[in-house]
């Protein structure tokens, strides 16, 4: 039995297998197959709640991914933002001296989480400048004019 | 209009994400639907390759109380129900059921048909070039339960 707490070298281990049977694009096909079909729970947040889905989405998923980070949520200002001062993911496959991390690995977190968000009227950034070092910064905005009340649901 | 704000430390946190069960599944399912079920045994005796370098040196080195320690550790961690048995060339794994299998499932998932390769394949993976091998003897597919055999290969 492969271990939930083991799988983060099993995801980036995938992304090199794929790559190597063909080419990036079946990395990235992946990941948009799984974002359909995994970040379901993200989609439906987002749709119930708007930008606090986000907030109640990513506070349970980084409480169990033992994360270290801010997050904000200015419902007036209509921001959401994760500044990740060690992502768990990333920070242990650095840790990994036995084995190397796939090199676009921190990729998948801008494909997978955009492809639920930006359909359903909200802007989203990923600054992945200092991923090497176990670091980014996201940010989620509702689309520039959009009633951000409303734009979730008129999207869905 | 709310504004909150958060900040976690890493060690206020127990690492336990069980959703990573739903997200392997899947990969095993996209490598099978695109390339095929031998891609993906082909896939986990890849990452099983990489990944447990470390298990199989101790292995190796001591013998099958290394797997006896790592899989008493993994099946802690999980909350699974497990039996093991430890002789002197071999080692017997009664896992009553796959907490994982019951994740993916509680969740809504199908779970993938090829799912007991992350037994079988990842095991005989390790045993490779070691004195020992694996034989899964049993796998139930309503619940992933299974028995696993790790025994010292005859010379």
């Amino acid at each position: 039995m492969i271990s939930c707490t083991e799988f983060i070298p099993a995801y980036s281990e995938l992304f090199k297998f794929l790559e190597e049977k063909q080419d990036k694009s079946a990395v990235v096909d992946f990941w948009k197959y799984l974002s359909d079909l995994f970040l379901t729970n993200l989609k439906n947040e987002v749709m119930e709640h708007g930008l606090r889905g986000c907030w109640n989405y990513w506070s349970k998923t980084l409480k169990e991914e033992a994360a270290d980070f801010t997050m904000d949520l200015d419902e007036e200002k209509g921001e959401f933002s994760i500044t990740m001062h060690h992502c768990p993911s990333k920070g242990r496959l650095l840790e990994l001296t036995h084995m190397e991390a796939y090199r676009d690995y921190c990729e998948h977190c801008d494909l997978l989480y955009r492809r639920v968000l930006e359909p359903l009227g909200f802007q989203y950034d990923l600054d992945r400048s200092r991923t090497d070092r176990a670091r980014c910064r996201l940010t989620v905005r509702p689309e520039p004019g959009s009633n951000r009340n409303e734009t979730y649901r008129n999207k869905a | 209009m709310a504004r909150l704000h958060t900040e976690q430390k890493a060690k206020e946190s127990t690492y336990f994400h069980q959703d990573f069960h739903i997200a392997l599944n899947y990969g095993i399912e996209y490598v099978r639907q695109r390339f095929g079920p031998e891609s993906v045994k082909e896939y986990l005796a890849q990452f099983a390759a990489a990944y447990y370098t470390p298990l199989k040196k101790a292995l190796k080195d001591t013998g099958l109380t290394a797997i006896k320690a790592h899989y008493e550790k993994i099946y802690h961690t999980e909350h699974a129900q497990f039996q093991m048995q430890l002789l002197p060339a071999e080692l017997h794994i009664l896992l009553h059921a796959s907490p994982a299998v019951a994740h993916i499932k509680a969740g809504g998932h199908k779970v993938s048909p090829l799912y007991h390769e992350t037994v079988s394949t990842v095991n005989r993976e390790i045993c490779r070039d070691t004195p020992y091998d694996c034989e899964l003897t049993k796998y139930n597919p309503e619940n992933g339960g299974y028995q696993l055999r790790y025994y010292k290969r005859s010379l």
